[in-house]
């Protein structure tokens, strides 16, 4: 058999892979088989029976084996019966018909037949507008209905899957998507089929409903308005809606989104945001988003504390100036000190960092990276580069994730690892304690939280099974987080994952190399720049004159202590944070919604976002307020994003060669998506405006030894509290998502129970605990996986929790009322 | 009391003819099992052998929902299933169903008030030659009733109570 077939369809010749489908392959040649229950990411399930097509194939002479030719063609014997094209493989000679009359019958009953079940509420249906069933009735289906009106389908309309999604019963056509969805692609099946025939309803039995942090992109591949997400039903209706292309700035995988916005009279005829959408990008998220990045995506650039205006402490209280005042005086004050002190996060863009840089480099100030997660100067030289894509590692490949749960902390990077170990790439997971990839894992290792150096330096050793395993593989990346550990902890850890991919050769070259499971879209590309952390920030904010923060709140997240001297501090900001209260003037940024930029992703692709809505009050990009300043200190900088790149190319190695044109360049993607043809895909958009651009491999000769001890380890008898990331937390970037609010619940610890035995507490007891003199009151959950000696804390949840630390817990007596 | 709790013989019995990787196929068991006291499946039931099968509970509950043999709602002791499709209703099921439902005093799909018979219609049971014709599940099993009568019925009922008492 050959691997390539040529196939005719609706008389355009095509040559494709044996194996395809034939609704894929009609694709290829722009022929659009109408489908519903066939995605090209879900395989078929022929539920629809909507692709119906007429199949002819030669008809083969048995002596000869050749075909039997008629006029010099071959003859072609049709099948008796249509076809569905979404289960029909191709085959050499075939002649596909989808417009032939029959074809064309076939479809057309299907669709009346569906559409007696079916509530045509298009009016009030938030699919309207872009509904695969409403724009396949349009294009193939009858004018008008033959069953009877009165003997129509009810069901029940407004059924909540959970909080986050709602069910119409009337208008699920069971084409089982969404089911195979939660199955095959997100691995939770927590949906399912209920009864069968016309009684078949979607269910959802978890706790909370519908648990899984990819639920909403089953919205998207809905062809049907029956599954929507609460936070746009009702919300607008698609037409009114403009698109802008946006990266999700809530981790480090830096999905591609689209942002719809429309301008409405309920906002005061602002242009505002109202959905965050998946955008195409085969190399990151392919065609999803998790729920955060969809339901938290936008929220918190539309608080009502954001910052409207420039403002200065006078007399301890806050007055509003000009900006010209406000720029006069922070370039006054940067310069009248000593050795001024720029902090600045990954919440940044890369053109707001490079102009940082430079006016940090005029002033002879020091920078610093606000963040507790080190190793991100080896990610730079050992990091993924050009030509890297998750998708391509498979059979004979490894990968390996260490001290990071990843679900909660890069949803995407969980959900593409879990397909990489499907195609057969080992997965090793190292961790100390049981985390929801490991169920995909080929290999489990557990330390105990204060090994984890020693742990990977262990593998590393010539005769350990995983450094055979590594030395064997054709590709090995990395992904390494900071659970348990500090800055220096995680950036020892980074050292001996580097050793491990140095000494088995895997690095420098595409698919291969270290990850940084950050906290923040951006902080890939603050290291990449040279920003880098100081262990002890509380040094700093003692003995500095002056401390310019940017998109970073250390007082609020217990990272310092203001004590009565402290340093004259500039925050530069999005909202009200704890540090912003403290601040002496205060410089209001725009949101990344409001203008223009790019972030490097853990993967380090430089990736571009798009201004969606107008600014909100007097608000300027952050890479305009540094240039303006700047220019008071007589130092020119770009004020143009696209010209501060060109800057930023030109001056930082690894950036060689990008540039806003090539990091927009787009190249045709298979599946191959199309808002026209939303039948196939989903509502997902495609992506016209670029697929972004890896950076170039450093060049590296020598690697920092690794250093360093691991995290803390729990004391005999004495507990030791771990902070660790969840995916839904009261951080401001979540918590200001009105929809999240249950699954961020309450403060939760967890411990061993033989740990709560020992102690007194029982599962659901109410504690207060205090921590490096903060404390808060939790609910204690008693978890067998958690290792003894631990108290899980999670991270922004009310409890300031920076590092591990010695906790102190007593229980909350209950008021006794009466 | 979970299920295990309450029947640990059976359980382990169930689980111990599946291989390990393999032991969602006890799913189906367990569920018989589960329903054997109360004539339904409950959901904390439900939960209990997702837990024990490493199966969402969505995944056991859409067994539940997909075989009709599988109850999710308390009903009468004996649930009495009358076919009344085609093939059945020209050998006088609708009758035979109209009659008992009056015998009993209860309307289709009702309970009587001892608690003790629901009769329900239901589609082909694939005996279509010896309607009119019941299926009910007691403790041994499935049991299939065939050319019945409500005279036939009345007394088997009886015959239930007696052996209940
Ligand atoms: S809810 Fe939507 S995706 Fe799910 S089966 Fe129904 S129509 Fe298909
Ligand atoms: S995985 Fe990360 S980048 Fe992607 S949508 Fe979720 S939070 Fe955003
Ligand atoms: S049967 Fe082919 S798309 Fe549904
Ligand atoms: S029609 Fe009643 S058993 Fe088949």
């Amino acid at each position: 058999m050959t691997d390539r077939v040529t196939l005719t369809i609706d008389g355009k010749q095509v040559t494709v892979p044996a194996g395809m489908l034939v609704v894929d392959a009609a694709k290829k040649v722009a022929v659009h088989i109408p489908i519903f229950c066939y995605h090209p990411k879900l395989g078929s399930a022929a539920m629809c029976r909507q692709c119906l097509v007429e199949v002819g194939r030669p008809i083969i002479d048995h002596a000869t084996g050749h075909p039997e030719l008629e006029d010099g063609f071959p003859r072609i014997q049709f099948s008796a019966k249509l076809e569905t094209a979404c289960t029909t493989l191709v085959s050499e000679g075939m002649v596909v018909l989808t417009q032939s009359e029959r074809a064309r019958k076939g479809q057309k009953e299907v669709l009346e037949f569906l559409l007696t079940s079916h509530p045509l509420d298009c009016p009030i249906c938030d699919k309207g507008g872009e509904c695969p069933l409403q724009n396949l009735t349009m294009a193939h289906g009858p004018g008008k209905s033959r069953f009877l009106f009165d003997e129509k389908h009810h069901a029940e309309k407004q059924v909540p899957l959970g909080e986050l999604i709602f069910l119409d019963r009337e208008r699920c056509i069971q084409c089982g998507r969404c089911v195979r969805f939660q199955e095959n692609v997100a691995g939770e099946p927590v949906i399912g089929f209920y009864q069968r025939g016309r009684s078949m309803d979607i269910v959802s039995f978890s706790e909370p409903g519908f648990d899984s942090v990819f639920s909403g992109n089953t919205t998207d591949i809905c062809p049907v308005g029956a599954l929507t997400t609460a936070d746009f039903r009702f919300g607008a209706r698609p037409w009114e809606l403009m698109a802008a292309a946006s990266i999700c700035s809530q981790c480090a995988v830096g999905c591609n989104t689209t942002l719809n916005t429309r301008r409405e009279a309920r906002s005061d005829g602002q242009i505002v945001v109202k959905r965050v959408m998946p955008r195409q990008n085969e190399q990151v998220n392919e065609l999803w988003i998790c729920d955060k990045g969809r339901f938290a995506g936008y929220h918190y650039t539309e608080r009502d504390d954001r910052l409207l205006k420039p403002q200065v402490r006078r007399d301890d209280k806050f007055r509003s100036v000009s900006w010209d005042a406000a720029f006069l005086q922070a370039a006054e004050k940067l310069q009248d000190a000593e050795k001024p002190v720029f902090l600045v996060s990954g919440r940044l863009s890369n053109e707001d960092l490079f102009n940082l840089l430079q006016l940090a480099d005029g002033l002879g100030a020091e920078t610093l990276l606000y963040t507790n997660m080190g190793g991100g100067d080896l990610t730079g030289m050992v990091g993924l580069t050009s030509g890297s894509n998750l998708a391509d590692l498979g059979l004979g490949d490894v990968i390996l994730v260490v001290a990071s749960d990843l679900q909660e902390e890069a949803p995407l990077w969980w959900l593409r690892i879990k397909q990489a170990a499907e195609r057969g790439a080992m997965l090793i997971v190292v961790n100390p304690r049981e985390t929801k990839l490991e169920k995909h894992a080929d290999y489990v290792v557990r330390y105990a939280y204060g090994d984890e150096i020693k742990t990977i330096q262990d593998m590393n050793k010539a005769t350990h099974k995983i450094h055979k395993v590594f030395a064997k593989a054709a590709n090995a990346v990395i992904f390494y987080g900071s659970e348990g550990l500090g800055l220096e902890g995680s950036s020892g850890l980074a050292g001996a994952c580097t050793s491990l991919l140095v000494d088995t050769g895997h690095y420098a070259r595409p698919n291969n190399g270290l990850v940084g499971v950050w906290q923040r879209a951006n902080d890939q590309g603050a290291w990449e720049l040279g920003f880098r952390p100081v262990k002890d920030l509380q040094v700093i904010f003692d003995k500095s004159e002056v401390v310019y923060i940017v998109g970073a709140d250390p007082v609020g997240d217990g990272a310092v202590r203001l004590k009565k001297r402290k340093p004259f501090m500039i925050v530069q900001e999005l909202l009200s944070t704890d540090t912003v209260g403290h601040a002496d003037l205060v410089l209001p940024a725009r949101a990344f919604t409001e203008r223009e930029g790019t972030y490097t992703s853990g993967e380090r692709r430089v990736q571009r976002f798009y201004q969606a809505v107008p600014p909100r009050g007097e608000s300027r990009p952050d890479y305009e307020i540094v240039a303006e300043i700047a220019a008071r200190l007589d130092t020119a900088l770009e004020r143009e994003p696209g010209l501060v790149m060109d800057q930023l190319a030109e001056h930082i190695p690894a950036f060689g060669g990008i540039s806003y044109l090539k990091v927009s360049e787009v190249v045709e993607q298979w599946p191959v998506i199309n808002r026209s043809e939303l039948f196939y895909g989903g509502a997902v958009y495609e992506n016209t405006q670029g697929l972004g651009m890896q950076l170039r491999p450093a060049p590296v000769t020598s690697f920092p030894v690794s250093k360093g001890k691991g995290g803390l380890r729990p004391k005999e008898g004495l507990l030791l509290a771990v902070p660790v990331n969840k995916l839904y937390d009261q951080g401001l970037t979540v918590l200001s998502a009105p929809l999240l609010r249950e699954r961020i619940g309450e403060l939760k610890v967890c411990m061993n129970p033989d740990e709560a035995d020992r102690l007194g507490f029982e599962n659901g007891a109410r504690l207060r605990i205090g921590l490096n003199g903060n404390n808060a009151k939790a609910l204690l959950v008693v978890d067998p996986t958690v290792p003894s000696g631990i108290l899980l804390v999670p991270r922004s949840m009310g409890l300031p929790i920076f590092e591990a630390g010695m906790p102190v817990l007593s229980k909350v007596r209950k008021k006794v009322t009466g | 009391m979970t299920l295990i709790e309450k029947y640990p013989q059976e359980v382990k019995q169930i689980l111990a003819r599946y291989p390990q990787d393999q032991k969602r196929s006890a799913v189906m068991p367990l569920l018989y099992l589960a329903q054997r006291e109360n004539g339904f499946v409950h959901r904390r039931d439900m939960k209990d052998i997702g837990a024990m099968l490493d199966i969402t509970e969505t995944d056991v509950a859409s067994l539940v929902g997909f075989y009709s043999l599988y109850h999710d709602e308390p009903a009468g002791r004996l649930r009495i299933q009358v076919c009344t499709d085609l093939s059945c209703a020209l050998r006088g099921a609708d009758d035979f169903l109209a009659a008992l439902c009056e015998s009993l005093g209860v309307e289709p799909g009702g309970t009587t008030p001892d608690g003790l018979v629901t009769v329900e219609p239901v589609m082909c049971l694939a005996a279509c030659d010896k309607a009119p014709l019941f299926q009910v599940q007691t403790g041994a099993g499935l049991e299939y009733h065939e050319r019945m009568t409500i005279e036939k019925t009345l007394e088997w009922i009886e015959s239930r109570k007696e052996a209940a008492s």
